[in-house]
């Protein structure tokens, strides 16, 4: 057996549940469809991220990082700009969160740091947090229900951009991103990641929801 | 089942009931009969109940007199058990098949009222009556308020949980409309079509506001037909929300309103499914206010018999309901909007005894009309008391003079059995008053309009004073236009043509609020002011002559506008006979200033669903379902859970603890310490900047090697402590407390940011990042040495205080030799998504060590035995390292000024007697100090005695057969040796010698072991 | 509940991301060894508590991490800007 397989993401434990009105999880076959169930959360499976500190100023950090990640690095508040695998998420003005699908941290990491110079900061940070994607039509009630953001306002998001802004997400924060089709992306820290999972089947009883992997 | 009794009063349909569709309810145990679309308010009147409640103080039978929010009288208990609901207003119960109420006030029932007794001494009850009478002996205070609030009734709260969901709904928006009467509905038509996101909310169950009751027609449509297409052309439009039921409760700073939506109420005691309430926090960019107005009632004697309503609350049964309240109608009025009222009743086929007009010459269009249809029309006349028990009888009228001040000729009687009032209107100003805008008196309209605007917002129609069907209509157009366009929307233009309606000539109302008797106030029978709390016309004018001159003062003394209403009716007459008898003008005396909330909300709706096990976030660590898996207990650490103890079968908390600690001591035990902070540090000047926060320095720290050091506020006091570890050049990771983890990483980017923004350096939280399995007592060695054989783990090779990179359990690990035991230690640091395989594998290797599971409580006793602090167990944010007897943590010689140190010669700081931290030793060993227990050297002396410190950790110790404490005890260090007493709330003087804080292992030979 | 524009985000946000951090425009002494005990406890417990235009800084806790400085009129609950850390106030009060 590799060790690969005893790996658990943050929503491990929830992979298959159900909520739906009056009872909090439930396995049996209801909500199995996209058409039963209003809200659908999906977790992404492990994956390289990192937390990139650098000078936005410095067009040699920016392209740099660009080269290396094949993305460009998204210097304006509230953008993330991405291709299949990779995202590069604004988070302040010298601060992004890298996501690589299915990466390798350390591989990623070793990359930029042959290309990168000077004042950076590059952190592993991908087993502290986790991307989940909310569809279905009850994703906008409970996002309100779930977050004082104007998420609504967030740049729409187009081909290669998204728009992500940071915000409370009930008694916890997440990173909130939105995507072309509709569905929403949360970036949520592990140790909240339990909180926030009962949270979001409560808010999305109301619609039959169902957490998948 | 007892037979429903007839709904005498009822002629039909209204515009909002179906006559053919019956729903049965009870009242105070007694079977009714209603109709679809009713409100309980409307369901009693048809049915002919005239007494609905007891007033607060003197228990007066009390009847319905309005029709909304403003509602003194009908205050109702709804329902029983867990989900009753107390305080709701008849007049906005939604009638739902089998609903069930009661009065809440009046005992053993609203007909005979044994506390009623008290009101037949009225007169010795005057305001302030509680105060004067039940403050002495001060002590019996709460025995007397008991009394009175059993006695006087304000409802019954649910003992139960409750058994509803409520959640909250956070909106954005660009306008945001509240009131869908004619005004918020246009407005919100033509925001609308902008573009702009709108939200329109109205009170009530249906949108129109007025017009439901409205007999008029606008663009050729009847009233309720104009309003059903206009929320048809709101409802088509996608960036349009409309909330009935939802009232906007509260304005607070930056035009965030408060709204609660009421979702279930109608349907039932609880929701069937879904939430009951649901309150929207709505963050408006422009908000157009269309509250409307309330109907002012006139004050004049025993005009609280039942009996005795707003003209317009009759009106509104009438048309909207299908209910004539009545058979014999009276009516005093002050202005020409009334006579609607005397038309609709004569047109219901009912007998209009007449109108008396407070006002000498009339010659309104809706004068006219009345007269035309033969109503006879008393003008210069006013009703100047009510008689009757239970129902009004008949009305005393007599002529007044011009200005309405005093009565002129004799009474004489007119036979009927309701008495309908109007005195003018109130623009409901509330919100805007929310916003701090002063209340402005206007002369003109005779009424409190809105002061000038605090935030993004505008009043338009009837609560603004604009009370013409077609000036409402141009002025809610206009404010949505304009809120659109200031919201970024639109050109400001309306687009709409304005909807067309006939107008009334209508004549200026008197400026009348108390209609004199032919007694003085203080004289005539009682004339009622604010109806839920018994204040009189009387009452104030008693409160002015005892001195009170500021309204603010006037409305405490008399409770004026303290009930459940808020004096929504009282308040404006109240304030006039206050102006009147302080010899001053309305505008003068002012208002009272109106807060959130403007009706009772419910708090299961502020809760939402941040309750039961969503109360607060449970932060978990990888390896938490393993810990639940075998039995531990969990202790809340800030958010975090953490195991406490891993009881086995069998086991008291003190059996698992000795034994937990006895395993580490004598074996090897295993923590998660994966709550613990961790700032990854990366930058140039990352050296300079961690010596800067720390009391120590980390300038020549080398790769490979940790420091243990101490943080401290500017003020010198102990704020947060760790370790430090170099990872490569220029690369550091920071250890923090558990609870200290976000207010440090917070205050290094305030110092970084703010401060020295040149030094270069970058800080990033790792705490969720990685899993911390701590390995720790004589064989954590053999343990780790199974299960990783890419480091050196000699003492040579990897001493005490030093990491290591290597690979654990076939992960890549991080690994530091650090001990908060004193045992020889490895703190194992895999990323968090292997944490629970790994520490597994851990477990599984240290089995044949007896490898044991040990929680936080294991944890303090044991770093308790060697003396090591907690921050925030015993330091408390007034204690420096001199005080923790930690001198050797401050850096001698640091170049730089580090946070803290100058305070540290402070002369508070430096001066003799600090508390410091010491060891306490009991006299009888198995005696465990509480902690938090204060220390006197004394025992004998007498209370008060001296305070001399306290205990800040207590513990058994298993490993030393004795209890152990640290305490703080002023001048501690230099007491060695001495005894001190610990005087316990339950009698017991517990002695106690102070020795070293270091119990076990002094020289530190243990965690260093070869 | 105050809208606070973040100048790093460039955007009107709800206070709840953030939190206050105390009066703005307080120089941490370069040499604090050379101050008197009363000049250090002006430096370290004294504020100015403005009625009216009050300068202070705010954290974007759940944000994007940085402080800011505003102007807030303390009356009115007002946000009359928000400037960045190292930068002067274009709002000033009468110096009172």
């Amino acid at each position: 057996m590799s060790v690969d397989s005893k790996v658990q993401t943050p929503l491990h434990y929830f992979h298959g549940v159900f909520g739906r009105p009056g009872i909090e999880s439930d396995s049996s076959k209801l909500f199995n469809t996209d058409v039963e169930c209003g809200l659908v959360i999906k977790e992404a499976p492990l994956s390289a991220h990192l937390n990139v500190r650098g000078d936005a100023g410095d067009a040699g950090f920016c392209k740099a990082v660009a080269d290396v990640l094949g993305v460009a690095l998204p210097t304006d508040p509230g953008l993330c700009n991405h291709n299949d695998s990779i995202s590069i998420y604004w988070l302040g003005p010298s601060e992004w969160c890298v996501i690589a699908l299915g990466g390798d941290a350390a591989e990623l990491e070793a990359a930029l740091r042959a290309k990168l110079s000077g004042h950076v900061s590059i952190v592993d940070i991908s087993g502290g947090q986790t991307l989940i994607n909310l569809r279905g039509h009850g994703v906008e009630t409970v996002l309100k229900k779930s977050t004082v953001c104007d998420f609504e306002a967030l740049p729409m998001a187009k081909p290669g951009q998204r728009g992500v802004t940071q915000s409370t997400f009930a008694k916890a924060s997440a990173v909130i991103s939105n995507r072309c089709d509709g569905s929403y992306d949360l970036i949520i820290r592990r140790s909240f990641a339990d909180y926030i999972a009962q949270w979001l089947l409560d808010a999305g009883a109301e619609f039959g929801c169902r957490i998948e992997r | 089942m007892s037979t429903a009794v007839t709904q005498k009063n009822r002629t039909g349909s209204g515009s909002c009931t179906d006559a053919s569709a019956p729903i049965q309810f009870t009242f105070n145990g007694k079977s009714y009969q209603g109709v679809v679309g009713d409100t309980l308010a409307s369901a009693l009147l048809a049915n002919g109940v005239d007494v609905v409640g007891r007033s607060f103080k003197y228990a007066r039978p009390r009847g319905i007199v309005g029709h909304g929010a403003e509602e003194p009288n009908g205050i109702i208990q709804l329902g029983s058990g867990a989900a009753t609901v107390p305080n709701l207003k008849a007049t906005q119960v939604e009638l739902y098949p089998g609903l069930e109420a009661s009065s809440v006030n009046g005992w053993p029932n609203v007909d005979f009222d044994l506390m009623g007794l008290i009101g037949a001494f009225g007169r010795l009850m005057p305001p302030g009556f509680y105060y004067k009478t039940f403050m002495y002996p001060k002590k019996l205070w709460m025995t007397y308020e008991h009394f009175i609030r059993q006695a006087a009734g304000l409802g019954a709260t649910p003992v139960e949980n409750d058994p509803d969901s409520y959640d909250k709904l956070n909106q954005h928006c660009d306008v945001l409309v509240v009131g869908a009467g004619p005004a918020g509905l246009v407005a919100a038509r033509e925001a609308a079509r902008t573009g702009a996101r709108v939200i329109i909310a109205d009170e009530q169950a249906q949108f129109g506001g007025s017009l439901l009751a409205s007999k008029q027609t606008i663009d050729g449509l009847a009233a309720t037909d104009w309003v059903t297409a206009m929320v048809a052309e709101l409802e088509a439009f996608d960036n349009v929300q409309l909330l009935p039921r939802s009232t906007a409760f509260g304005y607070y700073d930056h035009n965030f309103m408060a709204i609660l939506e009421r979702r279930s109420d109608h349907l039932g005691l609880t929701a069937a499914q879904g939430t009951r309430q649901r309150l929207h926090r709505v963050r408006a960019r422009q908000v157009v206010l269309a509250a409307g107005a309330f109907e002012r009632p006139l004050v004049f004697a025993q005009n609280d018999i039942p009996g005795v309503m707003a003209a317009t609350s009759v009106t509104t049964y009438i048309n909207r309901y299908g209910v004539v309240p009545g058979t014999k109608l009276v009516i005093c009025t002050t202005n020409d909007s009334a006579y609607q009222t005397a038309i609709d009743w004569h047109q219901a086929g009912r007998e209009v005894v007449a109108v008396v007009d407070t006002r000498s010459v009339l010659d309104g269009d809706l004068v006219a009309a009345a007269k035309a249809l033969g109503i006879n029309v008393i003008a210069g006349h006013g009703v100047i008391e009510a008689q009757g028990g239970k129902r009004v009888k008949r009305a005393l009228i007599a002529p007044l003079n011009d200005d309405g001040s005093a009565v002129t000729g004799s009474a004489r009687r007119l036979d009927c059995d309701l008495i309908a009032t109007s005195g003018g209107w109130s623009p409901a100003i509330h919100l805007s008053s929310h916003t701090g805008a002063k209340p402005i008196w206007d002369e003109q309209i005779v009424g409190f309009r809105p002061g000038a605007s605090k935030q993004q917002e505008r009043s338009a129609g009837a609560c603004r004073g604009t009370y013409s069907l077609a000036g409402c209509l141009a002025e809610g157009a206009s404010a949505g236009a304009e809120a659109a366009k200031l919201a970024g929307c639109g050109d400001g233009n309306m687009h709409f043509p304005l909807p067309t309606c006939e107008e009334y000539a209508q004549q200026p109302q008197q400026a009348l609020f108390l209609v004199p008797h032919t007694k003085s106030a203080s004289r005539a029978p009682s004339q009622f002011v604010d109806f839920q709390l018994d204040v009189t016309a009387g009452g104030v004018e008693l409160a002015v002559r005892e001195g009170f001159e500021s309204v603010e003062h006037v409305k405490r003394y008399t409770a004026l506008g303290f009930g459940t209403d808020q004096g929504k009716l009282g308040n404006i007459n109240g304030m006039a006979i206050l102006a009147n008898a302080l010899g001053q003008s309305i505008a003068e005396t002012g208002t009272t200033i109106f807060r959130p909330s403007y009706t009772p909300t419910t708090f299961g709706a502020l809760a939402g669903r941040d309750v039961n096990q969503l109360f607060d976030p449970e932060r978990y660590t990888a390896v938490h379902r393993w810990h639940s898996d075998q039995g531990a207990k969990f202790e809340d650490v800030g958010q975090w859970k953490r195991p406490w103890y891993f009881p086995q079968a069998g086991e008291s908390m003190h059996d698992a603890v000795n034994r937990e600690c006895l395993a580490v001591r004598n074996s090897v035990g295993i923590l998660d310490a994966s709550t613990l902070g961790k700032i990854d540090i990366q930058g140039p000047d990352a050296a300079e900047f961690i010596t800067r926060m720390y009391t120590n320095s980390y300038l020549k720290l080398a790769p490979g090697k940790c420091r243990y050091g101490v943080m401290l506020k500017e003020d010198g006091m102990i704020f947060d402590d760790g370790v430090c570890a170099c990872l490569g050049e220029n690369h550091y990771l920071m250890f923090t407390t558990t609870g200290g983890a976000a207010g440090v990483l917070s205050w290094l980017e305030l110092w970084q940011q703010t401060e020295w923004p040149a030094l270069q350096v970058y800080f990033t939280s790792v705490t969720d990042h990685w899993t911390t399995a701590t390995v720790t007592g004589p064989n954590a060695r053999k343990v780790i040495a199974k299960v990783c054989n890419d480091i050196d783990l000699s003492n040579e090779a990897f001493p005490f205080m030093d990491w290591r990179d290597g690979t654990v359990a076939g992960i890549k690990a991080r690994v530091f030799r650090i001990s908060f035991t004193g045992e020889l230690s490895y703190e194992v640091n895999v990323p968090a998504h292997y944490g629970r395989q790994v520490w597994e594998q851990l477990i599984a290797a240290g089995e044949e060590f007896g490898i044991t599971p040990y929680g936080t409580e294991t944890m303090h006793v044991l770093r308790a035995e060697k003396g090591f602090i907690i921050v925030g167990q015993d330091t408390d944010g007034s204690m420096t390292p001199g005080d923790m007897n930690m001198d050797w943590v401050l850096g001698k010689n640091k170049a730089f000024s580090y946070i803290g140190k100058r305070s540290l010669d402070r002369s508070d700081t430096v001066r003799e007697n600090r508390k410091q931290l010491v060891g306490l030793k009991t006299l009888e060993p198995a005696d465990v100090l509480p902690e938090g227990a204060q220390i006197v050297f004394d025992p004998k002396q007498q209370i008060p005695m001296s305070m001399q410190g306290h205990v800040t950790s207590s513990y058994y110790s298993a490993c030393l057969g004795h209890s152990i404490a640290l305490a703080v005890v002023k001048g501690g260090l230099e007491r060695m040796g001495q005894k001190v007493y610990c005087p316990l709330a339950d009698g017991r003087m517990i002695a106690a010698e102070i020795v070293s804080s270091v119990f076990y292992d002094p020289k530190g030979e243990r965690h260093h072991v070869g | 509940m105050l809208l606070i524009h973040c100048p790093h985000c460039r955007e009107m946000r709800e206070e709840e991301e953030f939190s206050y951090s105390g009066e703005a425009h307080i120089t941490r002494p370069l040499q604090p060894e050379l101050l008197t005990d009363e000049e250090w406890g002006d430096y370290l417990f004294f504020r100015t508590n403005s009625k009216g235009i009050h300068h202070e800084m705010w954290f974007h806790a759940v944000g994007c991490r940085r402080y800011f400085n505003v102007t807030r009129d303390t009356l009115s609950y007002e946000i009359l800007e928000s400037y960045l850390i190292g930068t002067q106030p274009t709002i000033t009060g009468a110096t009172s």
